[in-house]
This record gives structure tokens, sequence and C-alpha cells, in this order.
């Protein structure tokens, strides 16, 4: 009964060995593994054979009685785990927290009109289906993603059919649609649901013509990534040619002019304000040291944006300009275009133009929504823009919180017009949109001037991982120091033990 | 409770005045060590590959996104670490009741107050306490390094908990084989077996319907490491190596039953 216990043990351990090493049940793995099960099951009967003869009634009580122990323990053991699988009680260590899912995805799973089913395709020995797995398994406890698995290899119609380009490659589908994410992070996956819900927000019309932001560009300072963030939000993109611009159509949700570098003609200022008039909705992204044409505009509808450049010393450094010129914003007040932006969540703007809200009308609200420090002051001086690093100095200028966004709400008897302006434009360019939370800021802003409030939210971010080296001296300052030199003493302390044992 | 505090005394006691002890603890952390070390440099050797001047430096987008110190370094030499106490754990355990068996002195426990329970509960601590050591001097070197890295202190309590777990199940099933059988031989390899098979049953996929495969799934030890290890500590993965333990230890508790039986 032993040897066969043991012959048993021995395949079976090859025969897994065999599958860790390779990933593949082989023919060497299949006959180990078949050869132990059998002789491990011999070995167990003639075992069973052997105890028969253990008749007495004593006897038989006293391993009934610790073979229903063992069952007791196995069945509160899967008891346990099953409540506590249940409790989806779960803590992300990770230094990212990159498996917490941020709110906007669990509330786009909330919203999705079916249950999900999230496929990760992937190649044996690829390390990325690692982290891939365990972000799906956040998915799916949130009870509305079924999570499944397929190596590439055996699977090459999906792959085919759902245009997987190669491993860690997760597919989600909803009743007959489907998105393929290439880089599955909860970022990727966020904006692939959006899209499966295929919900449409409307139309936002673009002001082309006067040096405003290209959206069709993926240049650095070229908006293609906001346009493809509005498109992934489910609001349609119009090119609007401000030259032949007689009145804005009225099919627009939204009007937005990306930081025009010359002033607006006349016509199309006129045009705006006839459109505002009527209960329309203007997103104005204005750059200091440009004049847009539409101050007067804003003006009128209790907006000021005097000319100007907002210094922050608190911000120091943080873009290539002067001390301050870059503004890191961390106040915001209450309002629903910044919910969920506190101090610790803060906006980069690369050079900003103050804003100055004042109400125009009785029925008007205008506020204030995103401002600079305490310690920030006003510079006349638009050449501080184009000054290399240094400090600036303040002279005068008074401190005060100034105003980066503001935002106002203007009942008309066509509909309330809404009206939001941000003292720059390069903030949702492409080389910042997705720096710290102006993403969230720029589309909280467009959700809220279409009055989509229930789209505002914190959206995952984009991490990548760690890719630097370890200096190689520390390296092996730490190997020496702590990984030869740890096994050395034990192996000392091994030895001495062993001498003293002998002598005794 | 005075029994009890001897008879562990006494198995700190033979387990440390043993010169095995310390030539485990010392292997097991210098095979770590090195593992590691070798991970790191051809993990730096890749990244200077990839950031070369040629391939646009570090700002650029050409080092892949897996080529970094958690997946290239850490995560492996982490996976390899378990595995390591997988063929590691069951030496220290093979002789804890086999040898008394052998002896003969388990009837001698036996007739102390102690009750079988206690017994196996005395010895499962000294075992698990001596593989959370031998985990904690193997795991020193690369939570130095890669804490120099930057990547958290909690992540990194994440993995320890994982694997002393890891631990506590292997040390549960190493007693539990002992307690069958006299010969120590035979307690490591049916440990190493049953460790080996509940490691990952993702082979035995093939052969069965996705739900069984399913079950089997929830069944291995690797996915629940593996998620310590990624830095994810579930109530449900703490709760499924207890109730290896707690499983394993009634099944050597049993032993004693059998052992009266069978004679």
């Amino acid at each position: 009964m032993r040897e066969l216990a043991l012959v048993g043990l021995i395949a079976l351990g090859f025969g897994l060995g065999s599958y860790y090493a390779t990933r593949e049940l082989t023919a060497f793995a299949v006959l180990n593994l078949a050869v132990g099960a059998l002789a491990l099951a011999m070995a167990v009967v003639l075992a069973l054979r052997r105890l028969r003869f253990a008749a007495g009634s004593h006897s038989r009580r006293l391993l009934l009685r610790g073979l229903l122990g063992v069952a007791g323990a196995l069945a509160l053991a899967v008891a346990l785990e099953r409540a506590a699988a249940w409790s989806g009680l779960r803590g992300d260590l990770t230094f990212e927290r990159s498996f917490e899912l941020a709110p906007a995805t669990l509330k786009a799973l909330g919203e999705l009109p079916g249950e999900l089913t999230a496929t990760l395709y992937y190649d044996r020995f690829d390390p990325r289906a690692r982290h891939t797995r365990l972000l799906l398994a956040s998915l799916a406890e949130s009870g509305r993603v079924q999570v499944r698995e397929r190596l590439l290899e055996v699977a090459p119609e999906e792959q085919d059919r759902f245009g997987i380009a190669g491993s860690n490659t997760v597919v989600l589908e909803l009743g007959s649609r489907f998105e393929t994410v290439e880089r599955p992070l909860e970022a990727t996956i966020y904006e692939a649901l959006y899209r499966l819900r295929s919900r449409s927000n409307g139309v936002i019309g673009v002001l082309r013509g006067e040096g405003e932001g290209d959206v069709s560009s993926d240049a650095e300072l070229g908006f293609s990534g906001l346009a493809s963030a509005l498109a992934t939000e489910g609001y349609q993109v119009r090119s609007l040619v401000t030259a032949s611009l007689a009145e804005i159509p009225a099919d627009l949700d939204a009007v937005l002019l990306l930081g025009p570098r010359r002033a607006l003609l006349p016509e199309s200022v006129a045009a705006l304000e006839r459109y505002l008039e009527r209960g329309g909705r203007l997103l104005a992204l204005l750059e200091p040291g440009a004049q847009s044409g539409i101050e007067a505009l804003l003006d009128r509808w209790g907006i000021l944006a005097p000319e100007g450049v907002i210094v922050d010393p608190a911000s120091g450094a943080a873009g290539d300009g002067a001390l301050g010129i870059d503004p890191i914003a961390y106040n915001y007040e209450s309002h629903p275009l910044s919910r969920g932006l506190n101090p610790d969540r803060m906006t980069f703007f690369a050079g900003a133009r103050p804003l100055l809200p004042h109400n125009a009308g009785p029925e008007d609200s205008v506020r204030r929504v995103v401002l600079a420090s305490p310690r920030s002051w006003v510079t006349q001086d638009l050449s501080v823009l184009s000054k290399p690093r240094g400090a600036l100095l303040r002279g005068g200028a008074p401190q005060d919180y100034h105003a980066i966004a503001a935002a106002g709400r203007y009942p008309r008897a066509g509909g309330e017009a809404r009206i939001v302006v941000i003292g720059d434009s390069d903030f949702a360019s492409n080389r910042y949109l997705r720096a710290l939370y102006n993403l969230d800021l720029m589309m909280n802003a467009v959700h809220w001037a279409v009055e989509r409030e229930s789209e505002i939210t914190l959206r995952p971010k984009l991490r990548t991982p760690k890719q630097f080296p370890l200096p190689i001296q520390s390296t092996l300052r730490t190997f020496h120091g702590v990984g030869l030199l740890v096994p050395e003493l034990l192996l000392l302390g091994g030895a001495l033990v062993w001498l003293r044992r002998r002598q005794a | 409770m005075t029994a009890l505090r001897a008879l562990m005394r006494k198995e700190l006691a033979s387990l440390f005045g043993a010169p095995t002890a310390y030539l485990a603890l010392s292997m097991v952390a210098l095979v770590t060590a090195l593992i590691f070390f070798d991970h790191l440099r051809l993990y730096n050797q890749i990244l200077f590959v990839y950031a070369s001047a040629t391939m646009g430096g570090f700002a650029s987008d050409s080092v892949p996104d897996y080529v970094n110190l958690w997946d290239s370094v850490f995560f492996p030499v982490m996976e390899t670490l378990g595995l390591t106490l997988i063929g590691t754990v069951p030496l220290i355990t093979m002789g804890v009741f086999a040898e008394e068996r052998a002896r003969g002195t388990d009837e001698l426990l036996l007739t102390t107050r102690l009750t079988p329970w206690q017994v196996v509960l005395a010895k499962f601590a000294v075992a698990y306490l001596f593989i959370t050591l031998m985990m904690a001097v193997s795991f020193l070197y690369p939570a130095t390094a890669i804490e120099q890295g930057g990547l958290g202190l909690e992540h990194l309590s994440a993995v320890f908990l994982g694997l002393t777990l890891h631990g506590a199940g292997l040390a549960s099933i190493g007693l539990a084989c002992s307690a069958f059988t006299s010969s120590q031989l035979v307690a490591a390899v049916s440990a190493w077996a049953v460790a080996f098979l509940f490691w990952d049953l993702t082979w035995a996929s093939s052969f069965v319907g996705e739900r069984i495969a399913g079950l089997l799934d929830a069944l291995s030890m690797q996915p629940r490491y593996s998620s310590f290890a990624g830095g994810v500590v579930s109530l449900a993965n703490v709760v499924y190596f207890a109730g290896i333990a707690l499983v394993s230890l009634a099944a050597a508790r049993f032993s004693f039953d059998l052992r009266r039986v069978s004679g």
C-alpha cells in the first residue's frame, strides 16, 4: 500500500511539475498524472480494506467521529470562504490604488442596459495578464460583469471577429455589441463602457477661422484628445467656420471656442449673442495675451476677462516658463461643475488670464469656479509668458484668490443660457488634457453647460507603470548588505550549532 | 497550559538546536536573493536597451508597459518564492509527527494532559513561526531593493501577508501528511504532491466543463497568492488559506484516532 502511494505521489508530482514548467499537458504530463491517480486510488482501496478489520463498535465510533470532525472543518472552511467572498471585502494596497474602481466606472457599469461579459485574451507567458486579471476581478465584484479568460492560441476565430491584435486584450460584450480594449487599464475600460452605453448627449459646435485650437490636430497643442473625449462621452463635434457664420444653428447643444488667436468678426460675435439670448450655451477657453473679440460680450453677460496674466508663486516652477506663470489650481468654489474636485485633485493651466465675475441681470447667476491660490497676483506685462525660468517681481499688485474659471446661468425667454469661461485653452490641449484633473474639469464643464449634470463625474486616470532603472551601485550595496550578508550570518549560526553538538 | 508551553519549548529547541534549520533559512534567503538580483540585472539591461538614444530615451513611449519593476522583477520573484515554499516547507514539517511515530514518542505525548488538538496546534504554531521567520529573512532583500524604487510599503506588506498565509497553508498540509506516516520521506513526498496539486488546478480545465473548471480555479492556491502579490488583500483569500489550515489540522487530529484504531 505504502509503495503504491509513494509511486502515485511521485508520478503526480512530476506530472504537475511538467505542466507548471511548460503550461502544456504533454504526453509526459498526462501519463504521469494518470499513473499517479491510478496508484493513489489503489492505495486508498487497500487502506480501506485494512481498516475493515477495525471492526469493533468503539473503533468504528472513534473513526466516524474523527471523519465527521474533518468533514465539519471542511464545511466550515467552505462556508466561511463563501461568506467572505460574498461580503466582497478587499483592500487595494497598491501604491497607486490601481484596483479601486473610480466612481465614474461604477456609474458607467450601473447604467449598462444588460450584463456585460469581459473576456481576457492572453498568451500563456504574458506577464501583463496578471494585472489585467486583478482589474477584471475588481469589475466582476460590481456584480454586473461576467469575467472569462481565453488563450489566444485556442481562439483564432474570436481574434478575427473582435479584431484582436495581440495578447492582453480585453473584449467587452454587451448583447450583440462589443468593444475591444487593447491596453486594458481602468481608464480605457471606462471609455469602452461609455461607448457601449452609446448614449447621445448632444452636438457641440466648435468655432474655427480665427486661429482657434484644432480639434483634428494630434500635435501637442492640438485638441484631438478633447474631440476624442467628447466623442467617448456621447457628443458629436461639428465645426463652424466663423467667417461664414450668420447664425448659430439651432440644433447645437453648445458652442465651444478654443482659444482664438485673433478677434472674432463682429458679425460672429453678434451671432453668438443672439444665440445666447435664445438660451444657448457657450464654453469659451480664452488665452492670455490674445484678444478673442468676445470680451465685451462676456462683460455684458457678467464675466469680465481683463488683459493680464495670473502669477501664482504657490505653484512654483510647474511648467517651462517663469516661476508661478503656470498655475496649479487646488481651490474650487462649490459648484456642480467642480463636483468632486478638492485640494487633493488639482488642475494645471499653462498660463491663465484672470476672470472677474459680476452679475449682469437681476436673475442671472455668475460664479467663480476655479481659483488660483491666495498668494496669486496679476501682471499686465504679457511678456512674462515668454520669459525663461526665474522669479517675477510682484511690485504692488494685490494678492488674492484670482478666478481662472467662471460659470453663469441666465434665464431668458427662449430658455436658460449658460456660459463657462476658462482663462486658458492649453489646459485642454493634447499635452495637458490628461494631466491631473484637467480632463474632468473640461468634460464636466461641457456636461454642465449642456445641462447634463448627471454625467458630471471624476474619471479613472491613465496610469503608466514605473519604468525607471534601479541604480546599479545602490542595488549592489543592498545585494551585499542584505541579500548576501543575512544568509551568510544564518549559515555561520548553523555551523556553530553543528560544532557545539559535535563537541557535546 | 504548562504542558502546552513545555511542548512548544521542546519543539522550538529541537528545531533551532539542529543546524538544518539554519541551513534551510540560509539557503532559501540566498536562493531568493540570487534570483531577485538576476531579475533586477536583466530588467536594467532590457530597460536600457529600450530607452537607448536610438529608441527615444526614457521619456518616449518606446518602453513597453510590461517592462517595469513590478512585472519584470518583483512579481516573478515572489511567484518563485511561493514555489520555493512548496519545495521547502515539507522538508521542515516532514519530521514533526513522523519522527515521533518512528521513535515511538508519540504515545508518550498522549500520556501527558494534552489533548490531541493541543498537540497538533502546538506543533503547527512552531512550524508556522519558523516559516514566517524564513519568509522574513528571504523577503528582506527584495523588499529593501524594491522600496528604494518607491513602490510603497503597503503593497510590500500585502505581499508578505500573502507569503505568510501561503506558508500557513503549506505548513498545515505538511503537518497532516507527517501525521499519517512514520516515514519522513513519505511525509515529505506526499506533502509536495498535495501542495503541488492545489497550487494550480488549471491543468484539469481541459478535461472538465466550464463550471467545474471555475470550481477548480477557486480551489487553486496560485491565483489567491497572486492576488496578494498584486497588492490586493481580499478577505476571501485570507479565509481560503485559513480554511486550508483548518481542514489540514483537523486531518492531522484525525490521524490520532486512526492510530488508536489501527495500532
